[in-house]
C-alpha cells in the first residue's frame, strides 16, 4: 500500500517547471477556480488569456505563492509551492514598486534578498546594470510616483530580473500602457526572455497580445474559471510586429475569439436547461 | 457733501476706464497673476483678520474702564511686557523643552513601535487592543494629582504625564496604519521574501508614515496641553508656570504676553513638524 504513493511521488519529482493538478480555488463560499491542470515546462512563455472574472490572476497568485489552493496540488520542479519564493519573480499590472524607493533603491532592495553575501557597493552597479537592461540607465535616482506608466513597469521587470527567478509571473503587466508603450515593452519582453531563458506565465485578456508572446495560450472561461483550450501558437521566433497583419494570425485570433463566444454560448445553455427542466 | 462727491467720482471714472481698456488692464494684471494663489490669498487674508484682531483689542483696551484697561493691556503695552521679559521667557521655554523633549521622543518612538508590531501582529492585536481601548480615551489630566504624588520629581511627573499625552495617539495611528496597510505592499514585501523585521523597517514603517505623521500632529498638541496643565500644578519654571505666576500677583500685561508667547512656541514647533513631514512624505502623489 504504501509503495504506490512513494513511486507516485517520485514520478512527480522527474517532472521539471510548473505543475498544477486538480486545483480548486473558492472565495466567500463562490468557486473562482475548478479542475485546473496545467503545465508549464521550463523555459516556456505561456499566457493565461481570459475575459475578466475569469479567475487568470488568482491562478497566477496561486502560482506565486501568495494564495494556498483550496483542493489539489501546485508545485515547482517537483517541490510543493507553500508560498512566495525568490524563484518566482512577479510582475503586478501597477504597484510592483515601493514608492518611498528610487528606482535603484528597488532593485537593490531585491539585490539584497538574491545576493546577501554581497555588499552595497556591488548591489549599487548591479542595479545600474539591471535598469539599464530595460532603458532606465538615466532614471536611476527617480522615485516611481515621478516616472511614466511603462517605465513603472520597466523598473518592475527590472526588479524582478534582479531577483534572479528562472520563473517570471506577470498579471496583466501592459493592461494600464498605451498602445505605443505596450508595443515597445512587449518587444523587451520577448528580448529579454529570449536571453535569458527564464519561464514566464503571462496574464492577460488580450488575444493578440497572447498570440504574438506565447507558445502556448491557455484560455480560460469563468463561472467558474476553467481551462476551455489550449492554444499552440505555430510562429516563428523571434517575432515581429508585422506579425499582426499576416493571415495566419489574423485567422488564429479570430478562431481564439471564435472558441470564447462558443464557451460563453454554451454557459447560456447550461444555465438555461435546467430552467426549462423545471417547468 | 461737496468733498464726499469729489471722492467718489475719480473711483466711478477708473473702474469704467478699466472696464473700457481690457487689454491694456490684462497687462498689469498677468505679473501679479503668476504669484502661487493659495499663498496670495492666505497672505493677504490672513495678515487682514489678524490686523482686524489688533485693532479690536486696541479698542477694547483703550475703550474699557480702569479695571477692564487692567485687564486688558494694550497691544503696545503687551508688546513691551513681551520684550522686557523676553529672557525669563527664554529661560522658562528651556525647562518646558527639557521635560517636553525627552517624554516626547520616548512616546513617538515607542508608539511607533509598538504600533508596527501590534498593528501586523493578529495575536498580539487581540491581547493589546481591549487594553488599549480601555485606557486611551481617559483624559491623561486626570493623572497629574497622582502622578506629581506617586514620581520622586515634578520633573518626572510632567514628563510621564507628556508621555500618556503622547503615546496613545501615536500608537493608535501608527497600529490602524499598519493594520490596514494595501495588500499590495504586503504581496511585494512576501514576493521578496523580506523577513519580518526588514518587512518592518522598510515596508510597514516607510508606508504608514502618513497615519503615523497624523498621530504626531495630535500627540504634540496634546504634549503641550499636558505640560502646560502640569506646570500650573507645580513647577518652578516652564511657560505654564509663568503665566500662572503673573496671574496670582495679578500681573496681566505679563501673563498676556505669557500666552502669546506660548502660542508662537506651540505654532513655531507644529509648522517645524509640518516641514519634516513634508519632507518624510515626498514620495506621496
Amino acid at each position: 500500500m504504501s509503495a504506490l504513493p512513494v513511486s507516485w511521488h517520485g514520478e512527480d519529482q522527474s517532472r521539471s517547471g510548473l505543475d498544477v493538478r486538480a486545483l480548486q480555488f473558492a472565495y466567500g463560499g463562490a468557486a473562482v477556480l475548478s479542475d485546473i491542470d496545467l503545465h508549464v515546462a521550463e523555459g516556456e512563455f505561456l499566457c493565461l488569456l481570459g475575459p475578466s472574472g475569469c479567475g487568470k490572476t488568482t491562478l497566477l497568485r496561486l502560482l506565486a505563492g501568495l494564495d494556498l489552493p483550496a483542493a489539489g496540488s501546485i508545485s515547482y520542479n517537483g517541490l510543493p509551492i507553500v508560498g512566495p519564493s525568490l524563484e518566482r519573480g512577479v510582475v503586478f499590472q501597477n504597484y510592483s514598486l515601493f514608492p518611498w524607493l528610487t528606482l535603484a533603491g528597488n532593485i537593490e532592495l531585491a539585490l539584497s534578498k538574491s545576493h546577501p553575501l554581497q555588499d552595497a557597493t556591488w548591489r549599487r552597479a548591479h542595479a545600474q546594470d539591471y535598469l539599464a537592461r530595460v532603458g532606465l540607465a538615466g532614471s536611476a535616482g527617480q522615485y516611481p510616483s515621478l516616472l511614466s506608466g511603462g517605465m513603472q513597469q520597466r523598473g518592475a521587470i527590472a526588479r524582478a530580473l534582479a531577483q534572479g527567478s528562472p520563473v517570471l509571473l506577470m498579471d496583466e503587466p501592459f493592461g494600464a500602457l498605451d498602445p505605443v508603450n505596450r508595443a515597445k515593452l512587449q518587444d523587451l519582453l520577448l528580448e529579454l526572455w529570449a536571453s535569458t531563458q527564464k519561464t514566464v506565465v503571462f496574464v492577460t485578456h488580450d488575444v493578440e497580445e497572447a498570440l504574438y508572446l506565447a507558445d502556448r495560450v491557455v484560455m480560460l472561461g469563468s463561472l467558474p474559471g476553467r481551462i476551455i483550450q489550449e492554444v499552440d501558437v505555430p510562429f516563428e521566433r523571434p517575432r515581429v510586429r508585422r506579425l499582426f497583419s499576416s493571415r495566419e494570425f489574423i485567422e488564429l485570433s479570430e478562431r481564439v475569439d471564435e472558441l470564447f463566444r462558443e464557451d460563453v454560448l454554451q454557459r447560456i445553455e447550461a444555465d438555461f436547461q435546467p430552467a426549462m427542466a423545471e417547468r | 457733501m461737496a468733498s464726499l462727491g469729489s471722492q467718489s467720482n475719480p473711483a466711478v471714472t477708473s473702474t469704467l476706464s478699466a472696464a473700457a481698456e481690457l487689454p491694456a488692464a490684462d497687462i498689469v494684471i498677468s505679473p501679479r497673476l503668476s504669484w502661487p494663489k493659495a499663498f496670495r490669498i492666505q497672505g493677504k487674508e490672513g495678515l487682514l483678520f489678524i490686523a482686524g484682531l489688533i485693532l479690536l483689542w486696541q479698542l477694547l483696551s483703550s475703550f474699557s474702564h480702569f479695571s477692564g484697561k487692567y485687564l486688558f493691556p494694550s497691544p503696545l503695552l503687551t508688546a513691551q511686557t513681551l520684550w522686557a521679559s523676553l529672557p525669563e521667557l527664554l529661560v522658562g521655554t528651556v525647562y518646558s523643552f527639557l521635560i517636553l523633549l525627552p517624554s516626547l521622543a520616548l512616546a513617538i518612538s515607542l508608539g511607533i513601535v509598538w504600533g508596527l508590531i501590534v498593528g501586523t501582529t493578529p495575536a498580539l492585536n487581540r491581547m493589546f487592543s481591549p487594553f488599549a481601548r480601555f485606557a486611551s480615551p481617559v483624559p491623561p489630566t486626570i493623572y497629574i494629582p497622582y502622578a506629581i504624588a506617586l514620581l520622586p520629581t515634578f520633573h518626572t511627573a510632567a514628563g510621564f504625564i507628556v508621555f500618556i499625552g503622547v503615546f496613545w495617539p501615536v500608537f493608535l495611528n501608527t497600529a490602524n496604519g499598519a493594520g490596514t496597510l494595501p495588500q499590495h505592499y504586503r504581496d511585494n514585501a512576501r514576493i521578496l521574501g523580506l523577513a519580518k523585521i526588514e518587512y518592518l523597517r522598510r515596508v510597514v514603517f516607510p508606508a504608514t508614515l502618513p497615519q503615523i505623521f497624523s498621530g504626531i500632529n495630535v500627540g504634540l498638541v496634546f504634549a503641550f496641553i499636558m505640560l502646560t496643565v502640569a506646570e500650573l500644578f507645580g513647577a518652578s519654571k516652564g511657560l505654564g508656570r509663568f503665566v500662572q505666576l503673573y496671574a496670582d500677583y495679578a500681573d496681566y500685561p505679563r501673563m498676556v504676553a505669557g500666552i502669546l508667547y506660548t502660542g508662537v512656541v506651540v505654532w513655531i514647533s507644529m509648522e517645524v513638524l509640518e516641514r519634516i513631514k513634508k519632507r518624510s512624505l515626498f514620495w506621496l502623489k
